[in-house]
């Protein structure tokens, strides 16, 4: 565990990217809305508290695509640097997904406090969605905190793997790592429409609370870090 | 005695190639070797595999006594510092920093003085850094790091001659004072040469010489003067290489010459020069009587007077 945090501190050594550059990109992203929102006239009679439609701005998928990117950086140059620290391939993983999930916690929590603020503040005074998005990260903020939580730690950890598939398989490995996850979708699709199921599939999908919808996010990240795990065992550098 | 590193048998094929074929060696605590051989002849592959980087084919590998692949107790006593070392987007101190975090025995003070020494200042981006300066970044990390074993591979690529000489007087300061095993694998062998207690030498993947410096340097001479003086002198001698130019030849002879050769080489008004190492490394592998002849010698003469 303390060569964990180790792995973790290592990360760090260099800590603008992860602790300084999400915020950058978020207020550049939040500026420019909020630009547009005070140019645009709004004469919407939706009551304060609430939001008009299409005033959500969704921007705030560039913080889960940053962590995306995170991950496949932390794998990168730093992989081979970190193990030629005498860290072992276990441990480094281990230790890297151990960030993620500190570092998503505490930006998720961040999120949900940027959302009171946004509720309290009418939507930053000019009835913006910014860190509301309908239905995903619409309720309680302990529920915002927990989906975005596991929102941004599937987003890292999938960065990882992918970092880990082009360290071990090159770019040739990477597309077919992406065409290998497309033909399991498609198998899914023809399997369901074999076997007509397509009228509970949209009845589960329709059933389906933000709060479960975190839930199944939450498993595939424990299976995207547990294929990660294989990918990572082998990698030689 | 366990050594501190046992290779046997190892292998490790790639698609279209053997990297390293059957290697067995085996390396006491505390001790210089020399690891030598030409652009892929296995050095970089054997040396990752020592240090866990990269997976035999097949083989047994031991480093302080176990498998070092994923083993963080062996890998936690070992350094390995790469010619072709990646480093992400960091600055130099950033590297020296996470460096003295996963290092027991760190020297923050000789990671300072060397990096004083090669001109690495702290605040500089390591992308930004020249090869020998990069090169010198991966000495420091290698000497202060103070492990139990010290892997360099090439580690001087693109450094000047005066920081070379830094590395060496360092590097034998170091050791002095806590001994450690090192493996080294360099080009410039003669440059290096003094350093080494033994030599491996590898050949397309295979060990074509392995042993003590001292034993090497007494094994070949090259005997050159008049024609018929060297034939004669050389008769019944294994002889390794011949060259004739005119009147005058230059024979390279294999074993050590005792006093009364040497002094029949005078009387026939022949020089006698000993092969350099680097020269008997070029030859090696042509020569795979090479470690059974430095054997010979060492066990003729162990504490290498003839040299």
């Amino acid at each position: 565990m303390s060569t964990w945090i180790k792995v973790a501190r290592y990360h760090l050594v260099q800590p603008i990217p992860y602790l300084l550059v999400t915020w950058w990109i978020l207020a550049f992203s939040f500026g420019v809305n909020i630009a547009i929102y005070a140019l645009v006239p709004n004469s919407d009679p939706a009551g304060a508290g609430s939001v008009p439609d299409g005033h959500y701005t969704g921007a705030l998928c560039s913080i889960f695509l940053y962590f995306l990117v995170l991950g496949v950086n932390s794998i990168g140059r730093w992989l081979p640097f970190g193990l030629s620290l005498g860290v072992s391939r276990r441990t480094y993983y281990a230790g890297t997904a151990l960030l993620a999930v500190v570092l998503s916690a505490a930006d998720g929590l961040a999120l949900a406090g940027f959302q009171a603020i946004e509720r309290a503040t009418n939507g930053w005074g000019v009835q913006m969605g910014f860190f509301r998005v309908p239905y995903l990260l619409d309720g309680p903020w302990y529920l915002t905190w927990l989906s975005s939580f596991v929102g941004l730690t599937l987003l890292f950890v999938y960065g990882m793997w992918y970092g880990l598939v082009y360290r071990r398989w090159g770019l040739i490995g990477t597309i077919a790592f992406v065409a290998a996850q497309v033909t399991v979708g498609l198998a899914a699709t023809v399997l369901v429409s074999w076997a007509h199921g397509w009228t509970s599939v949209h009845h589960f999908f329709t059933g389906l609370t933000a709060a479960g919808l975190t839930g199944l996010l939450a498993v595939l990240a424990v299976a995207l870090l547990a294929g990660g795990q294989v990918t990572i065992r082998r990698a030689a550098i | 005695m366990t050594p501190a590193i046992a290779v046997a048998g190892l292998t490790r094929r790639y698609r279209d190639q053997v990297a390293l074929d059957d290697v067995s060696i085996e390396l006491d605590p505390g001790s210089i070797t020399g690891l030598l051989g030409r652009n892929g002849a296995g050095k970089t592959t054997l040396l990752r595999i020592l240090a866990g980087q990269e997976f035999p084919s097949s083989g047994d590998v031991r480093v302080l006594g176990q498998p070092p692949a994923e083993n963080e107790p062996v890998l936690r006593r070992m350094v390995f510092v790469r010619e072709d070392q990646a480093y992400p987007d960091i600055k130099v101190g950033h590297a020296l920093r996470a460096a003295s975090w996963f290092y027991p025995n760190w020297d923050a003070r000789l990671a300072g003085s060397l990096a004083a020494d090669f001109g690495l200042r702290p605040k500089k981006a390591v992308k930004k850094l020249s090869r020998g300066m990069r090169s010198a970044l991966g000495i420091t990390i290698g000497l202060a790091a103070r492990a139990e074993v010290t892997l360099f591979d090439e580690p001087y690529a693109g450094l000047d001659a005066v920081a070379r000489q830094i590395f060496y007087d360092r590097l034998l300061a170091e050791y002095a004072e806590r001994p450690r095993t090192v493996l080294l694998s360099t080009h410039l062998i003669d440059e290096a040469a003094a350093l080494f207690e033994r030599v491996v030498v590898l050949d397309q993947g295979r060990v074509v010489l392995e042993a003590a410096a001292d034993g090497l340097r007494g094994v070949a001479t090259t005997v050159s003067g008049p024609v018929l003086a060297v034939e004669d002198f050389t008769a019944g001698r294994p002889v390794w290489d011949r060259r004739r130019l005119g009147s005058q030849a230059s024979v390279v002879t294999v074993g050590p010459l005792d006093e009364a050769a040497r002094a029949r080489a005078r009387s026939l008004g022949l020089d006698l020069v000993p092969l350099t190492l680097q020269q008997l490394v070029v030859h090696a592998a042509g020569w795979p009587a090479a470690s059974e002849a430095a054997e010979e010698a060492e066990a003729a003469d162990p504490e290498g007077v003839s040299a």
